[in-house]
């Protein structure tokens, strides 16, 4: 499998910045706690008070750029990347955009995205650019204030996990029916494997609980300094069965912005460039009538595993940190599954033996994930996987990690692509 | 009693699966060529279609199916479902193949189960003028499709 393309290593991310929304006083704590700890320089109390999401996107590109070691005025491309105009959070789109709030002399501003692969599709979108001339260093931002609106009044009383959704959403079948979370739809996943497979509502704790122990490790973890245990896990309430609270993502405050530029420029930067190597994506919708049972016990991986993989020249052993889309446990045992960390169907049995927890032989979502840092799609597992391959990870770096993979999952749900998409990244560094 | 709980988006491509409803009838696009069902609306992936979904009829069906997937919903996030809770959401797969997502009624969460056989059940709204189709389990075996 070596399909490398012209593209492959040709460009690199010079800079990251990002900005995460920690409950205030717990933040108070933390930095009490942790002097100078360099996760917490990317914390900011949340709720947000009097900022927005658009202002934590023009921070976190602002730190992205002092990152990269370049200042607004070099900055010729910007790419904002959300959830797409029908997915839960980060919907938001910014007419007065990071590019002008920071003096950018950028020429275009793009949207893009769709489903929790923003961040991926705005590399892609930023590679044309570049290899078009149109730009030599563009900044990818992405945020969202899903936390702070789960506490408006709004939201108030409807708690704060699930991502409950606003019953505006236009056009969506299953709001009469009582679909008030993605939970709702996100637990087909998990029902329909346990049916097929007998995986158990232990083995789905399994997943959440090591990646929990993962974000004990991250002060900039929303669930930072709460470990928990199977035995907790179990006897937590199963509110929308067979998931449990801890089954599902945490929604955040936050922004996360990246510099991306040719690896030879890259290479004046100050820090280490980490290098796009592969892309590829998977869509379920392609081609099919209806799949079926199939459809819930698998997420496209295949071709975009195979097109980014073929990309990287890499095969799946070569994969030192892992960061995939855990918006929901179950997304999480299909990927080890659909990777080929393990069989098809025993996703559960591998994740229960604790092969991705700290310790583990197959570290994934080192930052806490989506179930327990900060859900910013798969920004979060770009975020991370720069931070691992530059060294950056504190107490939960990975020994020498070079090659690292990033899932995107999401898009439209139940009828009848159900979460259509997937894509694959591989970043590495020399 | 009044519904306090979102209304179903009646308009549009699906308009003639919920008047159909209000007639007590569960119909479902068909093509008129392969007799493929679809739902929503899609274009016949088999062969060359008309503008606007013009090869299909919306075509009474059987309103039976089987349970592929389901969850329960065991505390409300919004106070419209309080009183249901617990509460069945069911993804079904329909006898002529398409797959629909509703609730499970007239039996105890507890007691559904994947591969339950269900059918339709027509629930009027009156104060919407709408029909809402919910599931509830069917007690005859001979009648599906899917137990052949």
């Amino acid at each position: 499998m070596d399909n490398k393309n012209s593209l492959s290593g040709k460009y690199a991310i010079a800079g990251l910045g990002m900005v995460i929304g920690v409950p205030e006083k717990e933040l108070q704590q933390r930095k009490a706690a942790l002097p100078d700890h360099p996760m917490l320089a990317n914390a900011v109390a949340s709720p947000l008070g009097d900022l927005t999401a658009k202002d934590l996107e023009a921070e976190a590109a602002r730190r992205a750029i002092e990152d990269a070691g370049l200042t607004p005025h070099d900055i010729d491309g910007a790419v904002h990347v959300h959830g797409g105009p029908r997915s839960g959070g980060g919907t938001t789109t910014h007419l007065d955009a990071f590019p002008r709030m920071l003096g950018c002399p950028v020429n275009f501003y793009y949207l893009v995205g769709r489903g929790g692969a923003w961040g991926t599709m705005g590399i892609v979108s930023a590679l044309s650019f570049l290899e078009l001339g149109l730009a030599k260093y563009i900044v990818i931002a992405g945020s969202t204030e899903d936390w702070t609106r789960s506490h408006s009044s709004e939201f108030r009383g409807q708690g704060n996990r699930g991502h409950i959704q606003p019953s505006t959403v236009s056009s969506m079948w299953s709001l009469p029916f009582g679909r008030t979370a993605a939970a709702h739809e996100h637990s087909m996943f998990a029902s329909r494997h346990k049916h097929e497979y007998g995986t158990t509502e232990r083995q789905f704790g399994a997943a959440a609980v090591q990646v929990r122990a993962w974000a004990c490790k991250n002060p900039l973890a929303r669930m930072y300094g709460r470990p928990a245990t199977i035995e907790e896990y179990q006897a937590s309430p199963s509110y929308i069965w067979p998931y449990h609270v801890m089954d599902m993502a945490v929604s955040s405050d936050g922004a996360i912005a990246f510099v991306l530029t040719s690896a030879e420029r890259a290479r004046d930067c100050p820090k280490k460039p980490v290098s796009v190597l592969g892309i590829g994506f998977g869509d379920s919708q392609g081609g099919q009538w209806w799949e079926g049972a199939a459809h819930y016990t698998k997420l496209p991986v295949a071709k975009a595993k195979e097109a980014a993989f073929g990309q990287a020249g890499i095969q799946i052993e070569d994969v030192d940190v892992a960061q995939l889309y855990d918006c929901f446990t179950a997304e999480l045992i299909m990927q080890m599954e659909d990777y080929g960390w393990c069989a098809k169907g025993e996703g559960g049995p591998f994740v229960e033996a604790g092969h991705i927890g700290p310790g583990g032989d197959t570290p994934v979502n080192t930052s806490g994930g989506l179930l327990s840092a900060y859900h910013l799609a798969d920004l979060t597992g770009i975020s991370e996987a720069i931070f691992q391959l530059r060294g950056e990870a504190a107490e939960r770096q990975i020994a020498d990690a070079r090659v690292a993979l990033v899932s995107g999952h999401g898009g439209e749900v139940i009828s009848p692509g159900m979460c259509s998409l997937h894509s694959s990244l591989v970043l590495g560094i020399d | 009693m009044t519904w306090k709980k979102p209304a179903p988006y009646t308009t549009g491509t699906l308009r003639p699966f919920w008047d159909g409803l209000k007639e007590r009838r569960f119909v479902l696009p068909k093509c008129n060529t392969c007799e493929a069902w679809y739902f929503p609306p899609a274009f016949c992936k088999n062969h060359r279609n008309e503008p606007f979904f013009g090869s299909l009829s919306w075509t009474e069906a059987s309103g039976r199916g089987k349970i592929i997937a389901f969850n329960i919903t065991q505390v409300a996030l919004r106070t419209a479902f309080k009183d249901d809770v617990p509460y069945v959401y069911a993804l079904i797969r329909l006898d002529e193949g398409p797959i629909i997502s509703s609730n499970i009624i007239n039996c105890d969460a507890s007691s559904v189960y994947i591969d339950m056989l269900v059918k339709v059940v027509f629930w009027q709204i009156e104060d919407l003028g709408v029909t809402i189709p919910y599931f509830e389990p069917d007690p005859s075996a001979e009648n599906s499709a899917l137990n052949a």
